[in-house]
């Protein structure tokens, strides 16, 4: 699959949230995918997933032995929903960015994709087949990382964990031998060949684990907070890794996590779900100018003035002798006015605007903002 | 067909040799097993002497074939061992039954052949017993081919149908993710009506009668009745087809077990 197929960010916008709910957002997109089914010939997409679906019973009891002891005889059970009802569609070549806070449902949903979790409700389809129905021929072609716990075998070397991926997933010698040359390079793996996995660092493991998750050259790549605890450095080793598999090979990816700057980084569209519901599917661009609502603006300054008259929406966030920084709401005023209104009055050597940041926008849209967008 | 069966040989084989190296990993294990080992081989032997003190024969039994059976059953012991519970209880509190379910390869296939490679490995790993057994206990090895045949298949069987068996206990893992109290209570039972602390012929009717019908004595003390000449050669075509009849009912009932519990997993820790 080329890369070439992946539709274009516009095929992605969100419904329009106007003055819409959560459900009604969610709603839409399905009915809007029920009316509008893609055109005879076209691709079939990577993922499907139609109000999906997904409820945990929990054992309540009470506290102390009593409670115990009661439970023996009267097990009660909380109903916990994990996901409710979402639907997405993911094309062939997508990088998508999965995210939400703790307990949204983005692991679960994740684990109905492969085929762990069965839901209760609702259709899932992966390259056209049902991943639980059909695990054996579902887990040929997707690959998953599950960033806390490895799929390798802890005692043996890395070499010997790839090795018999190999053999598992009957990767032909010569192209087993070529890919692990190539993953070797480009993940700097060759130290690591030899070494036990329990004996590596948290940032060696996630480099060996993205090799054992890739040597089979799988279509559709979940990643599950794969750089969760790594320094920069490694962060950056592995999504140029990831980048590259997407790039040449047309590998699908699913990515959760909380570090939004893996985001930034390597998905043109984001979903957002929120305690087991879609709230947001589109690209990130349009996440930023919906929500981005404020911008800062950083002045080199010869001197600092005493006060400054701004323009309606803009405010000093920091005044330092060399350094002024201001932020705007850039519903009530622009960049350049701001600009304008600074250098009239302070002596500005150099200035520099900052673009929205993806993670102060995603905590406003945790935070309510698209409830309150819908209501107002 | 041969194709299938080729490249079907060549996935699990690389599992299958997978085995040895995990349990080479930790070369203090093997040392500590095998000291543990000898403590107990040495116990037993002391202990039947002692029980033969008072009487010639136990159950029709003199004390050299009541020794030549228990320490066989001590070199033998591996046939009765099965951790699927604790391995099942272990994947599931950590989450890795995830990978495990991801693995383009039959789940329960994976588990046997991975339990038959172990067997094996094992069974490398008692040769010191077995000199032991020899050299400080005098155990004379049977040179009948004919028993060791009837042994060998008995024990392929048999360790194949406590395999099922511990299948079936070690999906109630899935409903209760807890498995220290049912892992304690399956190794006791196990090390107890398997036949290795005492041979079945020394119990009483009724327990000897509870123990044929439950599993557990499949593994071990029906294969060496064979072997330390207690079962006659001549009887292994009907021992066989009993225990095939152990193998294919407990196969189905396993595997009707995991398709309903691995509706239930759920995968710890996110």
């Amino acid at each position: 699959m080329s890369i070439d197929s992946v539709p274009s960010p516009s095929q992605f916008a969100p419904p329009t949230a106007g003055a819409v709910s959560y459900n009604e957002i969610s709603r839409s997109r399905r009915e809007a995918q029920t009316a509008a089914p893609a055109p005879a010939g076209s691709l079939m997409p990577a993922i499907e997933v139609e109000n999906l679906r997904k409820v945990f019973y929990i054992s309540k009891k009470d506290p102390g032995l009593a409670g115990a002891v009661k439970a023996l005889f009267r097990p009660r059970f909380d109903e916990k929903v994990a996901v409710d009802g979402i639907s997405l569609r993911v094309e062939p070549g997508e990088m998508v960015g999965y995210i939400g806070v703790n307990g949204a449902g983005k692991s679960t949903t994740i684990k109905m994709l492969t085929g762990v979790l069965v839901p209760t409700g609702g259709t899932v389809r992966v390259l056209g087949r049902d991943p639980h129905r059909d695990r054996v021929a579902n887990a040929r072609d997707v690959g998953v990382v599950f960033g806390q716990r490895s799929q390798m075998w802890w005692d043996l070397a890395l070499v010997e964990s790839l090795n018999l991926i190999a053999k598992i997933y009957e990767i032909p010698a010569a192209r087993y031998r070529e890919l692990l040359d190539e993953f070797a390079a480009t993940l700097e793996l060759n130290e690591l060949l030899s070494v036990p996995i329990r004996n590596m660092s948290l940032g060696q493991k996630m480099r060996a684990e993205l090799a054992a998750t890739l040597i089979h050259e799988p279509k559709v790549v979940y990643l599950d907070e794969p750089t969760i605890g790594l320094d920069l450095i490694v962060k950056e080793r592995i999504r140029d890794f990831i980048k590259e598999q997407n790039r040449t090979r047309g590998t699908t990816v699913i990515l959760t996590t909380h570090d939004l700057g893996d985001i930034e980084e390597l998905c043109q569209r984001v979903i957002i779900i929120d305690a087991g519901h879609i709230i947001f599917d589109g690209p990130i661009s349009t996440i930023k100018d919906r929500f981005g609502k404020y911008r800062e603006i950083t002045f080199e300054v010869a001197a600092g003035a005493a006060r400054l008259e701004l323009p309606a929406g803009a405010d000093v966030i920091a005044a330092e002798p060399r350094t002024l920084a201001l932020r705007f709401d850039r519903t009530q005023t622009t960049a350049s006015q701001v600009a304008a209104a600074v250098m009239s009055q302070v002596d500005v050597r150099d200035f520099s605007l900052a673009e929205p940041d993806l993670s102060a926008i995603v905590k406003q849209i945790y935070n309510g903002a698209l409830q309150e967008e819908a209501a107002a | 067909m041969i194709s299938y069966l080729r490249r079907q040989a060549s996935i699990y084989g690389a599992i299958a040799a997978s085995v040895p190296k995990r349990f080479l990993a930790f070369e203090i294990w093997f040392w500590v097993g095998l000291v543990l080992g000898a403590i107990e081989m040495m116990i037993l032997v002391f202990f039947w002497r002692a029980v033969y003190g008072q009487t010639a024969t136990l159950g029709g039994l003199s004390l050299d074939q009541t020794l030549t059976y228990i320490l066989l059953a001590q070199v033998f012991a591996a046939l009765a061992d099965q951790d699927l519970i604790w391995e099942f209880g272990y994947n599931l509190r950590e989450g890795l039954i995830a990978h495990m379910l991801l693995r383009p390869v039959g789940f329960q296939t994976n588990y046997y052949v991975q339990a038959l490679a172990s067997l094996a490995t094992r069974m490398i790993m008692q040769l010191p017993m077995a000199l032991l057994a020899t050299a400080a206990f005098g155990l004379r090895w049977p040179t009948d081919l004919a028993a060791w045949g009837a042994f060998l298949v008995s024990a392929l069987l048999g360790y194949t149908a406590l395999f099922f068996f511990h299948w079936i206990l070690a999906c109630l893992t899935f409903y209760t993710t807890e498995v220290w109290g049912l892992g304690v209570l399956v190794y006791g039972l196990t090390r107890f009506f398997s036949g290795g602390l005492m041979p079945l012929a020394i119990m009483p009717v009724w327990l000897r009668t509870l123990v044929l019908a439950i599993p557990f004595a499949q593994s071990l003390a029906i294969p060496l009745n064979f072997l330390s000449g207690i079962t006659p050669v001549a009887e292994a075509p009907a021992t066989w087809l009993f225990q095939l009849a152990w193998v294919i009912g407990l196969g189905v009932v396993s595997q009707l077990f995991f398709r309903v519990a691995v509706r239930k997993v759920t995968v710890q820790g996110g």
